[in-house]
C-alpha cells in the first residue's frame, strides 16, 4: 500500500525534518508510526497523501508515485485516502452534518446517498444525536470522533490519522483506538501517528519509530 | 450533475454572504456601464443622423446663365459618367424660381422687384457614401468647377465632416472612460470576490485534503462574479432605459420623431446583449484573478 525509497525531507537549508526513510506498509496493516513530537511523523503523513513533496527520494502509495504525480492527479490520490488531523480541521461554524456533507459534495455525491452516509458514520461514532451542532459545542473527544467521521466520508483504502488520541484522557484513548481497530478490522489499511509509546506498547501492533527525522527502530 | 448543482448552491451561499461588498460590485459595474451606455446610446444616435444626412446629401452644380440645350446634355453625360455620382437631376430656373417662392410663402412680394428671374438652373448630384470623404469631394467639385457651363458648385459638407469627427471623438472618449471604468470595476470584483475566497479559506483547504480540484473550487466564485457581473450591467440597462424614456416623455417626443428620421432610438438589442455579456465577462475575470491568486499562494 505504501513504499518509501531513501525519502529525504528538508526545510529550509539545514532543518532536516525526515532522512533517509525506507519503509513498506502492505494493504491491509495497522501501524504505528511513532516518535517524540519533533519526530517527522507529521511530515511523513503529508508526504503520503501529497500534501507535500520529498526533497528526494520515491513515494508509492496505492501503486501510484506521489513524487511524480501530476498536479490534476492530486485530487485522485487524496479520494482514497482518508486522512485525520491533528488539528481536526472542522469548520467551526458549521453543523457537524455540514463537516461531514463537504467530502460528498467534493466528491460529487448524490445528495441522498450522502446523507445516508452521514448517518450511518455518526451512528458508528455515537454522535447520531449531535449531528445539528457546531464543533464549539462538542468536547475534545467528541471533535476527533467527527473528524474520524468526515475522514471514513469516502470510503477510503488508506487511514492516516495524526495524533488521533493526543489530548483524549485514557479512557477517550481507548474508545478512539477501539474504532480505528474496527475500521482496521473491515478492510482498511490504518496508519496512526502518535507520541504515546505506551499505548504503542499496550496494543502490540507494528511500529515504525522515529527520532530526530530518522527510522530509528521497527517493532513487529 | 450533483456536482453541479452543488457548485450552484455554493455560488448563491457566497452570494448572499457577500452582502455590502456583493453590493458595492453589483453597484460599481452599474455605474461603469449607465456611463458607458450612455455613450453607446449618444453616438448611436449621432451615427444614425450622420448617415441619414449623407443619404441625403447632394452636390449643387449652378449652370451659367447663357447655357445652350446642347452644351447641358453634354455636361449632364459628362458628369453622370462620374464614378461618384449616383443620380443627377436637373432643375431649371422656372423651377427653381417656383420653389424659391414656395419657400417664401406669403412673401413673393419681396420677389417683385426683380425684372428678370435672378436664379441659376442647377443640377443636383446624389453622390455614393464612399465619396463623401472631406478629401474626395474636393477633388471633385474643383473638377466640376472647371467644365464648360458651369457656374458654381456648392456642397454643405463641411458641417457634416465635424459632426462625423465629433462622434468619432465621442466615440474614442467613450470606449477610454469605459476602459477605465470597466478596469474599476475589474477591481472591485476582484476585491469582493477575493473576500468571500479568504472568507472560505479554511473550507477550501478542507476541500483541497479531501480530493476537490481546483476546477470545483473555482466554479463557485466564478460563477458568483458572473452573477454579479451580469446584474450589475442588467441593473444598468434598465436605470438607462428609464432614463431614455423619461428623456423622451419630458420631450414630448415618440422615438421615431426626434429630427424626423429613424433617431432617437435605445440601444440595439446586439449591444443589449454585448454590454450582459461584458458585465458577466468583467465579473467572471475578477474572480478568476482572485481565486488564481489564492489558489497559487
Amino acid at each position: 500500500m505504501i513504499q518509501l525509497f531513501h525519502v529525504y525531507k528538508t526545510y529550509g537549508r539545514d532543518v532536516e525534518a525526515l532522512v533517509d526513510i525506507n519503509l513498506h506498509i502492505q494493504k491491509g496493516e495497522f501501524v504505528f508510526i511513532a516518535g517524540p513530537s519533533g519526530a517527522g511523523k507529521t511530515t511523513l503523513l503529508r508526504l503520503i497523501f501529497r500534501d507535500e513533496l520529498p526533497t528526494s527520494g520515491q513515494i508509492l502509495v496505492n501503486g501510484r508515485n506521489v513524487v511524480k504525480l501530476p498536479g490534476r492527479a492530486i485530487p485522485h490520490l487524496r479520494r482514497s485516502i482518508g486522512v485525520i488531523f491533528q488539528d481536526f480541521k472542522l469548520l467551526r461554524d458549521r453543523s457537524i452534518f455540514d463537516n461531514l456533507a463537504l467530502v460528498y459534495r467534493v466528491l460529487g455525491i448524490p445528495a441522498a446517498v450522502g446523507k445516508r452516509k452521514v448517518a450511518n458514520l455518526l451512528k458508528l461514532v455515537g454522535l447520531s444525536h449531535k449531528v445539528q451542532m457546531t464543533p464549539y459545542r462538542l468536547s475534545g473527544g467528541e471533535q476527533q470522533r467527527v473528524a474520524i467521521a468526515r475522514a471514513l466520508m469516502n470510503d477510503p483504502v488508506l487511514l492516516l490519522a495524526d495524533e488521533p488520541t493526543g489530548d483524549l484522557d485514557a479512557e477517550l484513548a481507548v474508545d478512539v483506538m477501539r474504532l480505528l481497530g474496527d475500521i482496521h478490522a473491515k478492510g482498511t489499511t490504518v496508519v496512526v501517528a502518535t507520541h504515546d509509546m505506551d499505548m504503542v506498547r499496550d496494543l502490540g501492533r507494528r511500529a515504525i519509530i522515529l527520532k530526530g527525522g530518522r527510522l530509528v527502530e521497527e517493532h513487529l | 450533475m450533483e456536482r453541479l448543482q452543488y457548485i450552484l448552491q455554493d455560488a448563491l451561499v457566497n452570494i448572499r454572504r457577500s452582502g455590502w461588498g456583493g453590493l458595492a460590485s453589483i453597484g460599481t459595474i452599474a455605474f461603469s456601464f449607465v456611463i458607458v451606455g450612455i455613450f453607446l446610446i449618444i453616438t448611436g444616435n449621432l451615427g444614425a443622423l450622420v448617415s441619414e444626412w449623407k443619404e441625403q446629401f447632394q452636390v449643387t452644380v449652378f449652370l451659367e446663365d447663357g447655357i445652350t440645350a446642347e452644351q447641358l446634355t453634354l455636361l449632364k453625360k459628362r458628369i453622370q459618367s462620374e464614378r461618384a455620382v449616383k443620380a443627377v437631376t436637373y432643375t431649371s430656373k422656372e423651377e427653381a424660381l417656383q420653389s424659391f417662392k414656395r419657400e417664401l410663402k406669403g412673401k413673393e412680394s419681396l420677389l417683385e422687384g426683380l425684372g428678370e428671374n435672378p436664379i441659376p438652373a442647377s443640377l443636383q448630384l446624389r453622390i455614393y457614401d464612399a465619396y463623401q470623404t472631406p478629401e474626395a469631394l474636393r477633388q471633385f467639385t474643383a473638377s466640376l468647377g472647371r467644365l464648360e457651363g458651369v457656374e458654381d458648385v456648392l456642397y454643405g459638407q463641411e458641417w457634416v465632416d465635424r459632426l462625423t469627427a465629433a462622434v468619432r471623438m465621442l466615440r474614442l472618449l467613450g470606449l477610454s472612460v469605459g476602459l477605465a471604468l470597466g478596469m474599476a470595476s475589474l477591481l472591485i470584483v476582484s476585491n469582493t470576490i477575493r473576500l468571500a475566497v479568504y472568507a472560505r479559506a479554511e473550507e477550501i483547504e478542507i476541500m483541497l485534503l479531501v480530493g476537490a480540484t481546483k476546477l470545483h473550487i473555482r466554479a463557485p466564485f466564478l460563477l458568483e462574479g458572473m452573477i454579479q457581473g451580469g446584474l450589475g450591467a442588467a441593473l444598468a440597462l434598465l436605470l438607462l432605459f428609464g432614463a431614455y424614456r423619461a428623456t423622451l416623455w419630458q420631450l414630448q417626443l415618440t422615438p421615431g420623431q426626434i429630427f424626423g428620421m429613424g433617431v432617437g432610438s435605445f440601444l440595439d438589442p446586439q449591444w443589449v446583449g454585448a454590454m450582459l455579456v461584458a458585465g458577466a465577462g468583467v465579473g467572471a475575470f475578477g474572480s478568476l484573478i482572485s481565486v488564481g491568486r489564492f489558489l497559487r499562494a
